[in-house]
């Protein structure tokens, strides 16, 4: 009994942790760099409506995960247009992506699927044969998505590109100091490009995921503050990505305990419960701070 | 090409991108642009627009206000939301006591309202200064809980007395702000506006602490240097930016609403980020810029009922205007000195 | 014989600032010329057009007599020139390996295998003569060691011409010796060397010839023979400046005294290490060491800009007697600041001169009453300071930024400074100025010695430490030796507690 409980419960929390974790290791490259996008938000929203549409119109799950790293591409290109050429405080941008993706995901939804309930083709799990059915192990670690395996490879990868190549180093020598980097002939801006493009993609992603993976619909809202989550694991995970994403699955675990809890208590009030992945936040953030006097935040 | 030329340049094609992207998706949807925003002043300056213009526009200001006053000291206050919420329980929470005691018990309902805003500011505030834990993300956070505080409090120890719908008792009458043109809902809470516009006004430009927290926002090594106590100044710049919100939220109530109830705070908070940047942070520009907002907010009633555009329009529109100004801030940047 | 470099007209213009106006020389290989002026006169916009840092508006470069076009470092890289900065380009949370590679773009490409690599930086080390560790950070090394990174950087691909701006500014006397030795080696080699200097004693100590510069142009030059000292000075400086004050105050009693003092940096490391002394009225104590040993951690609590772990601060100025007081209270009984770092702490750039003005007067009944800012009698008192303070401004309303670096210093010392004061912190307050401004603030200095003003002066310049100081206390580590008179001490003695702890 304690067994299923567990199983199900760490089952839960990669499940629940891993839109988070797709945008917190995009997210962890971007600032890496030097450029914050508390936008990814509204990047996460607008690539959670596109990937159900994509999915509904073209009946594959996978057109609508393409769809939506497309979106966050190109949502993340105008974030880095804003700053890197017009200047613009990158804070402020990022704000105005999130309304943006509020605004957008919502419009086009009811305008589109929203209208009547549609389901959504999800994406089903990967099928590993006979491992998944080891007890505990199977079916925690093989019987994800697709996109689950995915953002592993992808926070293994990123890691490794930023400690291990010319790229990564130069990456690092930008988000170190700009300055310095611009005067050692380190194309600056280039290199920022190329990580808040990517961090964009991997926030789509982690939108597709809540759509296509978690709930197979689109709810208005649905990414419900994981987008700043996301940025607080990175902040926790200090921009390594493989931390991140663990500080995301941490989020994961709050939210599966408490879904279990309402359950298991069904006379405390839900809206306690539902308030923990948050309050974890706030609480981690304090808990993890470092002293910095004059912080960029 | 001279500088002035390229600046007129520069500031028109700002306007125009900025016009285009909500144009888009108002084509997107089937409809014509230019009715949308005929459709828009035709409400919005019409008999039955007018006042819910300036309905929209009283939070806003006073949330504006706050934003504006966070930002000067270098903060950025996400959570006027949530501490809307906090303000408007708090007056709420307490207006039963305040029976019969005529138009002071409007004036301690308002001050309640504003010191549960000013606490939950304060309590990011000092998560801020002494954790360095990030405003951006704790205000945010603590909208999503105040949402759901609010959510259970009119389901449960606050929920009127027929316990069956989704709302908080009646406040007592002499909390109501009275409505001051008749046929209308616009009401008192309008003058409260008004007069913190000025209150803040006189606060940025000759006070102590609109000086101080200036001079927080723009170099905080200096603030260190002159022997301001930075971690206090930043508890109380994000108490004040917090109490205006939750006095929008006593005000909203005792305007507009007289009880709790969800969706009170419908995204006030991230418009009032994208009127302090048009205000360009000045007290005096903020009302404008909330009327600004007030037509769009109360025109999308409108637009919904004559050309069935969704709400969320509203958002896209703000976005742009966002980066519209910024991107104007980059057209025009500030050669003058700050004094 | 052709020049290795040869510099033919070269102009630049910074908006109305011509920061070189035709300037023009060469050098041959195996010689060391310096460039010699005051901070302003042109010299590091010379070195950063030959490093390819910048373009010149005019005129050309010529490499082995063939006319070339520097576009970016890594133009001139190629062409055999290496450049090592006044401020070095390091990056401090990356490794000296990483920080290496990252300075030469031909490493920078795909998989970087340090361990590859180190052999070739090893044997430049070598070479040079350091013992360095190349995964440590450079956050980790002194400043000595951060130069080393550099001139590896540099040496790494063998340059026919090495830059050098301003090396020995930050450099205790022992490791400047070393470095110079180590320049000597590298002419004997066959490599031309230009060594960027403000100051004489550089040359002397090893350049062939010296180029002196002024005004952004080129007034003279010198075959650097020691009867000639007093005429090359007179080239760097121009025409007469004003007298320095010589004044000497008459000691008289402790106004501040230090006991046990322990202070930490913002990561938790103790910068201070038990220091003592006292401050007495009518003198200037020279607090001086390597960069980065605590001077100035030591000089922000003093100011109450920065706590104190453990031990004492005593001020006993006019009747009061505070121990430990914070920034505000301190400046009400008279104790003046003005910091180090005058863009991060002293001024608000984005503000006009009057705020600036009133940072400082807050606490003044005259400027404040009732939380009220007096606004009109804010900007008359500006308007009064700018005048008599030789700042060069439009008016009270002016932007701080649009002023140059000597005016804001400048208006800084002229808003801090006064009759209620009686003890001033004064952090390098002439780094980096021209020379009239310099003497100004000198003899502001000596002046208000000669009242009876205690004074701690933070410097970099032993000289100047030389110059106007009474007593000399060197930092090393953390730890605190002297005071001591400076008639009673010798350079050689200060260069030593600066190395050792």
């Amino acid at each position: 009994m304690a067994v299923l409980f567990i199983t199900a419960l760490l089952a839960a929390t990669i499940r629940l942790g891993m839109a988070i974790g797709l945008a917190a290791i995009g997210e962890a490259a971007s600032e890496r760099s030097g450029i914050f996008n508390i936008g990814i938000e509204g990047v996460m929203l607008s690539g959670a409506f596109v990937a159900a549409w994509g999915s509904v119109r073209t009946g594959s799950p996978w057109f609508g995960v393409l769809f939506a790293t497309l979106i966050g591409i190109l949502l993340a290109g105008v974030h880095a247009f804003m700053v890197l050429v017009l200047r613009i405080n990158q804070f402020v941008s990022g704000i105005g992506m999130v309304i943006f993706g509020l605004g957008f995901s919502s419009f086009a939804a009811r305008l589109t699927i929203g209208a009547k309930p549609t389901s959504v083709h999800g994406l089903a799990s990967l099928d590993f044969g006979a491992i998944s059915h080891i007890p505990i192990v199977g079916s925690v670690l093989f019987g994800q998505s697709p996109l689950a395996y995915i953002a592993l490879v992808l926070a293994i990868g990123t890691g490794w590109v930023i400690n291990r190549t010319a790229f990564g180093l130069e990456i690092r020598a930008c988000g170190e100091n700009s300055e310095v980097a611009e005067t050692l002939a380190i194309p600056v801006k280039r290199r920022q490009t190329a990580c808040i493009l990517f961090g964009g993609a991997a926030a789509g992603l982690g939108g597709a995921y809540l759509s296509v993976v978690q709930v197979d619909a689109f709810v208005e809202n649905m990414v419900a503050g994981r987008g700043f989550l996301a940025v607080a694991c990175v902040m926790l995970g200090r921009r390594k990505p493989v931390i991140a994403l663990l500080a995301a699955l941490g989020f994961g675990l709050a939210e599966a305990i408490q879904i279990r809890m309402q359950t298991i208590y069904p006379d405390l009030p839900y809206q306690f419960l539902v308030i923990l992945p948050y309050v974890a936040a706030i609480a981690a953030l304090v808990l993890g701070h470092s002293r910095r006097r004059f912080s960029p935040i | 090409m001279s500088e002035g030329m390229t600046r007129v340049i520069r500031v028109t094609i700002v306007l125009v991108v900025a016009a285009l992207v909500p144009s888009l998706f108002v084509l997107m949807a089937g409809h014509n642009p230019w009715r949308v925003l005929e459709t828009l002043l035709l409400y919005a300056l019409g008999p039955q627009g007018w006042s819910e213009v300036l309905v929209h526009a009283i939070p806003l200001t006073l949330i504006g206000l706050g934003v504006a006053f966070a930002l000067r000291g270098g903060l950025f206050n996400i959570g006027s939301d949530g501490q809307l919420i906090a303000g408007a329980v708090l007056a709420v929470f307490f207006a039963p006591y305040l029976e019969g005691w005529g138009i002071a018990g409007l004036l301690v309902f308002l001050i309640l309202g504003s010191l549960g805003g000013a606490a939950l500011g304060a309590l990011v505030g000092y998560l801020r200064a002494w954790f360095g834990a990030s405003e951006i993300i704790v205000t945010i956070m603590l909208n999503y809980v105040m949402v759901q505080m609010i959510s259970y409090l009119i389901r449960g120890p606050m929920q009127e007395t027929s316990r069956f719908w989704p709302q908080s008792y009646l406040i007592p009458e002499n909390c109501f702000l009275p409505v001051i043109v008749q046929g209308t809902r616009l009401h008192a809470g309008l003058f409260v506006a008004l007069i913190m516009v000025i209150v803040f006004a006189v606060i940025q430009r000759r006070t102590v602490i609109g000086f101080v927290s200036s001079v927080l926002g723009a170099n905080p090594g200096a603030a260190v240097y002159a022997g301001f106590r930075v971690k206090m100044l930043t508890v109380i710049v994000m108490a004040i930016s917090g109490g205006l919100a939750g006095l929008a939220g006593a005000v909203e109530v005792g305007g507009i609403y007289q009880r709790l109830q969800d969706n009170m705070a419908e995204g006030f908070g991230l418009a009032g980020i994208a009127i302090a940047l048009i205000a360009r942070l000045e007290a005096v520009a903020i009302p404008l810029a909330a009327c600004l907002f007030g037509i769009f907010f109360a025109g999308t009633g409108a637009l919904q009922r004559e050309l069935a555009l969704p709400f969320p329009l509203v958002w896209i529109i703000e976005s742009a205007v966002i980066f519209a100004v910024a991107a104007v801030q980059w057209a025009l940047p500030n050669r003058k000195a700050v004094a | 014989m052709t020049p290795l470099l040869e510099a033919r007209g070269l102009n630049k213009c910074f908006g109305q600032l011509r920061a070189n106006d035709d300037v023009s020389f060469s050098i041959f290989p195996g010689e060391i010329v310096g460039v010699v002026g005051e901070n302003g006169a042109g010299k590091s916009t010379l070195v950063k057009m030959l490093g390819g840092a910048l373009v010149p508006d005019s005129g050309e470069i010529l490499i082995s007599g063939s006319p070339v076009i520097l576009h970016s470092p890594a133009d001139a890289q190629r062409a055999g020139i290496s450049l090592v900065h006044q401020h070095f380009n390091l990056i401090e949370n990356l490794t000296v390996e990483e920080n290496l590679v990252l300075g030469r773009p031909e490493l920078r490409h795909g998989i970087i295998r340090f361990k590859n690599l180190r052999p070739g930086f090893l044997t430049v080390a070598e070479d040079l003569g350091t013992h360095i560790a190349f995964d440590a950070r450079v956050s980790t090394l002194s400043v000595g060691g951060r130069q080393q990174v550099e001139l590896i950087r540099a040496l790494f691909h063998d340059p026919r011409l090495l830059i050098l701006d301003e090396p020995t500014a930050v450099l205790p006397p022992n490791e400047r010796d070393r470095l110079l030795r180590f320049i000597r080696l590298l002419k004997e080699r066959g490599t031309a060397i230009i060594l960027i200097s403000h100051k004489l004693d550089d040359l002397y100590d090893c350049c062939d010839r010296a180029v002196v510069m002024r005004g952004g142009r080129v007034v003279g030059t010198s075959d650097l023979r020691a009867d000639e000292r007093a005429e090359l000075i007179r080239l760097i400086v121009g025409a007469e400046l004003p007298p320095p004050d010589t004044r000497h105050g008459t000691l008289g009693k402790a106004l501040v005294s230090v006991k046990d003092l322990v202070v930490h940096r913002d990561n938790g490391t103790v910068a201070v290490d038990r220091a003592s002394f006292e401050l007495h009225a009518g003198e200037i104590v020279g607090l001086c060491g390597v960069e980065g040993n605590g001077q100035t951690e030591l000089l922000q609590a003093m100011a109450g800009m920065r706590p104190v772990q453990t031990g004492e601060i005593i001020y006993a100025v006019g009747a009061q007697r505070m121990a430990n007081a914070d920034a505000a209270s301190l400046r009400r009984v008279g104790v003046a600041h003005i910091p180090e770092d005058r863009l991060h702490y002293a001024v608000v750039a984005a503000f006009s001169l009057t705020l600036n003005f009133l940072l400082r007067k807050l606490s003044k009944p005259r400027f404040v009453t009732w939380g009220l800012l007096r606004r009109q009698a804010a900007t008359k008192a500006t308007a009064t300071a700018i005048k008599h303070n030789d700042v060069r401004a439009s008016g009270p309303r002016a932007r701080m930024a649009d002023l140059s670096g000597g005016n804001q210093q400048k208006f800084v010392i002229a808003r801090e400074l006064g009759d209620d004061v009686g003890v001033i912190l004064a952090g390098h307050p002439t780094r980096g100025l021209d020379i009239r401004t310099v003497v100004a603030i000198r003899n502001r200095l000596v002046a208000e010695r000669a009242r009876g003003v205690a004074i701690l002066l933070l410097s970099a310049d032993l000289s100047e430490v030389w110059d106007i100081a009474d007593r000399i206390m060197v930092m090393a580590r953390g730890r605190l030796r002297g005071p001591v008179r400076v008639g009673e001490t010798t350079l050689g003695e200060i260069g030593h507690w600066m190395t050792t702890p």
